[in-house]
């Protein structure tokens, strides 16, 4: 469907969302619904970019539909264009997973896998040479991405359907625990009254002892 | 005797009920202190790390005073009891002496205090948990001292950060520099976990699915015990140099009230 967009997943289920380096995405439930055919398999291509890439090029296909292949690498973690973070199968609509199951714990992994989708999840994927499926390394901070779901047939390779860029949507900076200020502000109440009072008593006390001792001695 | 008999004798078993008192809170004290030096909750390494641990101070020079104020209170009553202005002298400097400690313990550990604020423990957290370069043998020990003790905090009390989880997410670590935010968004510490120890379900500990997560903060298990020493040093120590005063009071008066 050419007016929906790939949504971020529930606050409420996943409440560390985006974080430094990572987004989580709710599959695509439903919206390439009208484009399925039956008898035919389908496979769901995820693309991403960097927001400033929209100016270069935001197109994931080449001119005969075939939607592209770039890596990571190749557009420089989405800054020339968009790369292929994921593929996976079409999420069932008619059946999507309940996110009430996510507090029994032996539910709980298969509820996560079929409901989102953790964009920059791998951290090893990009070092690793022997790696040949497709790496989803770990987005840049501070910066804002915007990501599609595309349709695509297995056997004849060709999109489908796509859905609209997401709205963009920005992963955290963090601050230097440097600028911390540590700095207590005013004195508490307990300690002035101690204070005071003790350096007064303390002062009657040394009068008290010099008075009685000179009044000995004369 | 300059008074009547009944007045001095009214006054010599006052002021052994008021010696006979201290002797009490000496050892009062002394108990204290040594269950708050004993650290039971295990937290003086970040004490430690901040280079600000003088609440131990006050509750080191607590015990000594305690013991002291025992001591001089036998002395006293033994003085008063035989009105000898030799051993009373003796008494009043000395228990000046003793005061004078336990005015310095009493303050510091009401002064010190302050400075334990949330902020105080998130910078010591985010600069040194995990610290994996050290500089000197101090740092090393600093480091170890908080690793060790925030992952029994984190465990023991199921909690995470000092505000919560995200703090570990709002600031740079030098936890973060080893370990991507990919992985470990927050410390693994931080999930909640099984019976072997392991998380119960990392992917869900690691998106903050509520349930696999600590998500309160762990300042309250932090300040609770430092406030509760600070405060029981401070104030049982000003409520015993309140009562000493009067008694010091009523002895300098007795004393120079002695004919040889």
């Amino acid at each position: 469907d050419q007016s929906l967009k790939p949504q971020i997943a529930a606050p409420q289920l996943a409440t560390n969302n985006p974080t430094l380096t990572t987004v989580a995405l709710e599959k695509p439930f439903c919206m390439f619904d009208s484009s399925l055919r039956p008898n035919k398999s389908y496979v769901i291509y995820l693309y991403a970019m960097k927001e400033s890439a929209s100016a270069i090029s935001s197109l994931v296909t080449d001119n005969s539909s075939k939607p592209l292949d770039s890596t990571f690498q190749q557009t420089s973690g989405g800054q020339l264009g968009p790369y292929k973070a994921a593929l996976f199968n079409v999420p069932s609509c008619a059946s999507p997973p309940r996110l009430s199951d996510v507090e029994d714990a032996n539910k709980v992994s298969d509820v996560l896998k079929q409901y989102l989708f953790r964009v920059g999840d791998d951290g090893t994927c990009l070092y690793d040479p022997n790696f040949l499926a497709v790496c989803n390394p770990p987005l840049a901070p501070d910066t804002t991405y915007r990501f599609k779901y595309v349709l695509l047939d297995s056997t004849e390779g060709i999109m489908k359907d796509q859905t609209l860029w997401s709205d963009p949507i920005k992963t955290r900076r963090v601050k230097l625990p440097l600028k911390i200020d540590t700095w207590p502000g005013r004195r508490s109440g307990d300690m002035i009254v101690i204070t005071s009072i003790l350096s007064v008593l303390v002062f009657l006390l040394l009068a008290g002892f010099l008075a009685s001792v000179s009044s000995a001695v004369m | 005797m300059a008074k009547s008999g009944d007045g001095i004798h009214i006054l010599q078993g006052l002021l052994v009920f008021g010696n006979v008192v201290i002797g009490m809170c000496g050892i009062a004290l002394t108990a204290e202190c040594i269950f708050f030096v004993s650290d039971p909750h295990g937290l003086y390494p970040l004490l430690e790390a901040t280079e600000n641990d003088d609440i131990y101070a006050a509750a080191w020079i607590g015990i000594f005073v305690g013991f002291a104020l025992f001591a001089l209170s036998i002395l006293g009553i033994f003085g008063v009891i035989k009105s000898n202005k030799t051993l009373l002298l003796v008494y009043v400097i000395l228990m000046l002496i003793t005061y004078a400690f336990e005015m310095a313990s009493c303050i510091t550990a009401a002064t010190h205090r302050d400075f334990l604020t949330p902020n105080l423990f998130l910078k010591q957290m985010l600069e040194r948990y995990q610290k994996s370069e050290t500089v000197n043998n101090n740092d090393k020990w600093m480091t170890e001292g908080v690793t060790k003790t925030w992952d029994k905090l984190m465990l023991q009390n199921k909690c995470c950060g000092v505000h919560g989880p995200s703090d570990w997410q709002m600031y740079m670590s030098a936890f973060r520099t080893t370990h991507s935010d990919a992985d470990f968004p927050w410390p693994h510490n931080c999930c909640v976990m099984d019976a072997r120890g392991s998380p119960v379900n990392l992917d869900g500990c690691k998106l903050g699915v509520p349930g696999y997560y600590n998500s309160n903060g762990c300042y309250d298990t932090i300040s609770g015990p430092m406030n509760t020493q600070a405060w029981g040093v401070a104030w049982f120590g000003f409520a015993i140099l309140c009562w000493t005063f009067c008694v010091l009071l009523g002895t300098m008066f007795y004393w120079s009230k002695i004919e040889y």
